[in-house]
């Protein structure tokens, strides 16, 4: 089918050969000469006034160079000042000649709290007499419903509760009436635990004063030019004149934009010396941010031919100590996947004593789509419908109007579902054995843009660079070199791929959102296009024909008709990198401001079978069905689409991260936070679906996001299908299930 | 204060001679002493495998190794399953190949773990490796990558 000469066939990562022979570049790797090591002291408090930093002791320590307080370092944005508002918050920090030196120091800091009220459970900060978290101090709460503070949507006048930072609300139609019309009613609540990236590689940065002034700062990040941004703001410099130069991720998944990079450059500044922040994992458990926790009601009803009449929802996310948990995006993507006319959805973002959140994954799709599709299997069951014929009854397409009211555009959900129905996984779901069964589950990503530029230069080898300023964090660099070779017809071995750092790269956000193939691409696709004009054009006046008489094939410019008049584009670009030459380097820039997203969808089966004795689902087979618009190095598209699922398996079975009432994390270690081994997971078959994106490079979406979301309801739903028990937390507790089988059925 | 010791490890084979302070894990040895980078370090508490290099042919985890325990031993790392002249060896080449690593941190650990697990076993099913990989934690790849990496190294190794 394919009329491409690199797209669509599976390449191997440009960069495997350092990642696999151990000389990739990851930033605990960079050692400055004469580099010092940095030692956070974090609060063991959720919520304390600071009284006093005690660092003397800690100077006494031999090798330790220095030490800070929030207050000498001046920016309560990475150390604390006066108060710490979750337990993990650093409070000051001690620079040492070596790591072990740095650490002693540290344990020698003394630090006098005085400790104050703590709200760890979002649920009990919304009660009257909860204590106040940070944000909602000095805000008075009384009049809160005259805030109205809906975000999209018209607001309903619903009061603001208590240490509630932000409200989204979105009606359509009349929801009583849609309740009336309905044959059947279902309302239940669930609830998803706070879970990390669990990215291999621990957070750190690297800095150093630059020779000609400002700071060089390595580090592992998805954000080069965020990176910068933010530590001039906080260094007070101008963007320039920090350089940030990008080490290879060790796994991101959203976690990695910015945290350590400001504190570094700041004791690189006070100490004169270059300075490595690397976080170990417990520290990274604790100062990081992950993905919040949320609550959810669902009630939805439907006629018996299954048409769904209403659709009620309220969200409570659990925001941390800071505002920015993806209520909205919960919202819309809860209340937008499934044509209902009668809508009234409200999302609480609610402060606690914990860390704030950040992005992983599908920020707030997760949470949504556990609630949303554990209810549509469960309506569907009420109903006797089949699961999948319900959804599809139902399932948005072009032109249905969003929450917020706007169309969707031109999407794959239907396509999945048709695929995921004709799966034999599904068809023989009925011809299991005991304690065995099928779940099905949707997830959505409405996907990302950002504006972005890039490089392609010929070279006299007759190779090309492609010059860059995203980071790669799921061969995406790979994507890039195919793109260029399809656009020359070219090998894609040669096709070299740049990431330069942030004083020499073009301009790019960050890598993630599922957005670096969609824009990134888009503007690489388009300097490989302005560069091989240029070698066109050239040819043209070498060879002496007309530019459209020539064609490119086995980087040689060619006169159609006649191969043997041709010039390899090698010889061009030695003519034109020549002193004295009449003919301008070939070099093309390209440029794109994608800003119309396109949206991705992923139906994925789970067959499990339930253990009676433990409790425990075993995960016996997976389907994951995606629409990738075009899946442009298919290997790879595989493969992040199987890490998604299994992401989605880990929320299911494994992963929350465990505070107590007074904030504390329990389980800070990768021995206390499980995740997924391979002995855990079974082999998982993707399903790609290329419903063709209209502004996307040769009609790709987004690939990221989509396969990390419907996991854990699917998971759930098989255990339903396996057992009869229904599971409404995740992660699933094994001992819920066998006590549910111990009392003999449904729950 | 820090006690140190001198010892002699083989490493990547060479003999290799330095004086450390006696705390000082195989790890942090292998990564700052001798600038053997290849080594990664994702928990340091025994869990995440990335740290898994080979003393006399078995998998360890040198963060929980210290560098005095490995004196008069074997030690060889990621970078000591290259070629001669430093070109991917065939496990390396194996993973490269087959999608076997996304964003490469866990890599060296996966390949020193296949190899301990080649080495006793060279052709081993699916469900062996899968078995014999679940100390090593991966987070990109859903692992099947990896295990067919195996697969194929242990198949190109007749």
């Amino acid at each position: 089918m394919s009329a491409f000469a690199a797209i669509g066939k599976s390449a191997r990562r440009v960069e495997g050969r350092e990642k696999v022979t151990g000389t990739a570049t990851y930033v605990a790797d960079v050692h400055p000469r004469g580099a010092a090591c940095a030692r956070l002291v974090l609060s063991p408090y959720a919520h304390a006034r600071i009284k006093s930093v005690e660092l003397s002791a800690a100077l006494q320590v031999p090798g330790v160079i220095a030490a800070f307080s929030g207050k000498d370092i001046g920016g309560a944005e990475i150390l604390a000042i006066d108060e710490v508002y979750f337990a993990g918050e650093a409070v000051a920090v001690v620079v040492g000649e070596t790591e072990a030196a740095a650490e002693d120091g540290a344990d020698a800091v003394q630090v006098d709290y005085e400790p104050l009220p703590v709200v760890s459970d979002p649920i009990a900060a919304m009660k009257p007499d909860s204590p106040l978290t940070r944000a909602a101090q000095g805000e008075s709460h009384d009049d809160a419903g005259a805030h109205g503070a809906a975000v999209g949507g018209a607001g309903t006048g619903r009061p603001k509760p208590r240490n509630v930072n932000q409200m989204v609300e979105f009606q359509r139609g009349d929801l009583a009436k849609g309740f009336a019309e309905a044959d059947v009613v279902l309302e239940d609540t669930y609830r998803v635990a706070r879970v990390h990236q669990g990215y291999m590689e621990t957070q750190g940065s690297v800095a150093e004063r630059a020779p000609g002034g400002g700071f060089t700062v390595w580090t592992t990040t998805q954000a080069a030019f965020g990176a910068r941004d933010e530590t001039a703001k906080f260094l007070g410099i101008p963007a320039h004149e920090v350089n940030v130069i990008p080490t290879q991720v060790g796994g991101g998944f959203g976690g990695k934009f910015v945290l350590v990079e400001p504190l570094a450059a700041a004791l690189a500044r006070r100490v004169r010396r270059p300075v490595r922040v690397i976080l170990d994992r417990t520290q990274d458990f604790l100062v990081s941010h992950p993905a919040p926790g949320a609550v959810i009601r669902m009630k939805m009803g439907a006629k018996k031919d299954g048409t769904l009449t209403a659709l009620e929802a309220e969200l409570v996310f659990d925001a941390g100590c800071a505002p920015g948990a993806p209520t909205g995006i919960a919202a819309l993507l809860l209340g937008g996947t499934y044509r209902c006319p009668n809508l009234d959805i409200v999302g609480y973002e609610v402060l606690t004593h914990k860390v704030s959140p950040g992005a992983y994954r599908a920020p707030g799709a997760p949470q949504a789509y556990y609630a949303l599709e554990s209810h549509m299997s469960r309506l569907a069951d009420q109903l006797g419908l089949d699961p999948i014929e319900f959804r599809l009854k139902n399932a948005a397409k072009e032109g249905d109007i969003r929450p917020d009211g706007r169309p969707w555009p031109r999407i794959g959900l239907i396509e999945c579902l048709e695929a995921a129905r004709a799966h034999p996984m599904w068809r023989d779901r009925k011809k299991l054995g005991a304690d065995e069964g099928v779940g099905v589950a949707v997830g959505g990503w409405g996907g990302g843009t950002e504006p972005a530029t890039g490089g392609c230069r010929v070279n006299p080898d007759g190779s090309l660079t492609v010059q860059v300023g995203s980071v790669d964090i799921t061969g995406v660099n790979t994507t890039f070199a195919l793109i260029a070779a399809e656009v020359f017809g070219l090998p894609v071995e040669q096709v070299q791929i740049a990431t330069n750092d942030t004083d020499h790269a073009p301009y790019a956000g960050a890598s993630g959102g599922s957005k670096t193939t969609y824009t990134v691409g888009a503007a690489v696709l388009a300097a490989a296009q302005e560069a091989r004009s240029q070698v066109i054009e050239m040819a043209a006046d070498r060879l002496e024909a007309a530019p459209s008489d020539l064609d490119i094939a086995d980087g040689r410019v060619f006169v159609k008709g006649a191969p043997n008049r041709g010039v390899t584009i090698g010889e061009l670009a030695r003519l034109a990198n020549r002193f004295g030459s009449r003919y301008k380097p070939l070099h093309g820039q390209g440029r794109a401001a994608v800003h119309t997203a396109s949206p991705g969808f992923a139906v994925q089966l789970c067959q499990t079978k339930v253990d009676r004795g433990s409790g425990m689902p075993r995960i016996t087979g997976y389907v994951a069905v995606q629409d990738v618009g075009r899946a442009l190095n298919p290997a790879e598209v595989i493969g992040q689409i199987r890490g998604g699922a299994v992401q989605g398996i880990g929320r299911a079975l494994f992963e929350a991260m465990e505070h107590d009432e007074g904030g504390q994390l329990a389980n800070a270690t990768l021995a206390d936070y499980t995740m997924p081994t391979a002995a855990d997971i079974p082999d998982i078959e993707v399903v790609l679906i290329e419903v063709p994106s209209e502004l996307g490079p040769f009609g790709a979406k987004g690939v990221g996001e989509p396969p990390a979301v419907p996991g854990a309801a699917a998971v759930v739903n098989a255990v339903e299908a396996a057992v009869g028990v229904r599971v409404k937390n995740v992660p699933i507790k094994p001992e819920v299930i066998l006590d549910a089988l111990e009392e003999g059925g449904k729950r | 204060m820090a006690k140190e010791k001198t010892i002699r490890v083989k490493v990547n084979g060479s003999e290799r001679r330095a004086t450390v302070e006696v705390r000082r894990n195989l790890a942090d040895f292998l990564r700052e002493d001798l600038e053997l980078t290849g080594t990664h370090l994702g928990c340091e508490h025994g869990v995440c495998g990335a740290c898994t290099v080979l003393v006399d042919g078995e998998a360890v985890r040198s963060c929980l190794m210290l560098a005095v325990q490995a004196e008069g031993h074997e030690v060889t790392t990621v970078e000591g399953l290259t070629t001669p002249d430093g070109e991917p060896g065939p496990l390396q080449q194996a993973f490269w190949d087959n999608h076997g690593m996304q964003c490469g941190f866990c890599t060296p650990g996966m390949i020193c773990a296949t190899a301990a697990l080649l080495r006793e076993n060279p052709h081993p099913t699916a469900e062996q490796i899968r078995e014999r990989l679940s100390g090593n934690l991966c987070r990109c790849t859903g692992y099947q990558d990896i295990i067919a990496s195996v697969l194929a190294a242990a198949a190109e190794d007749k």
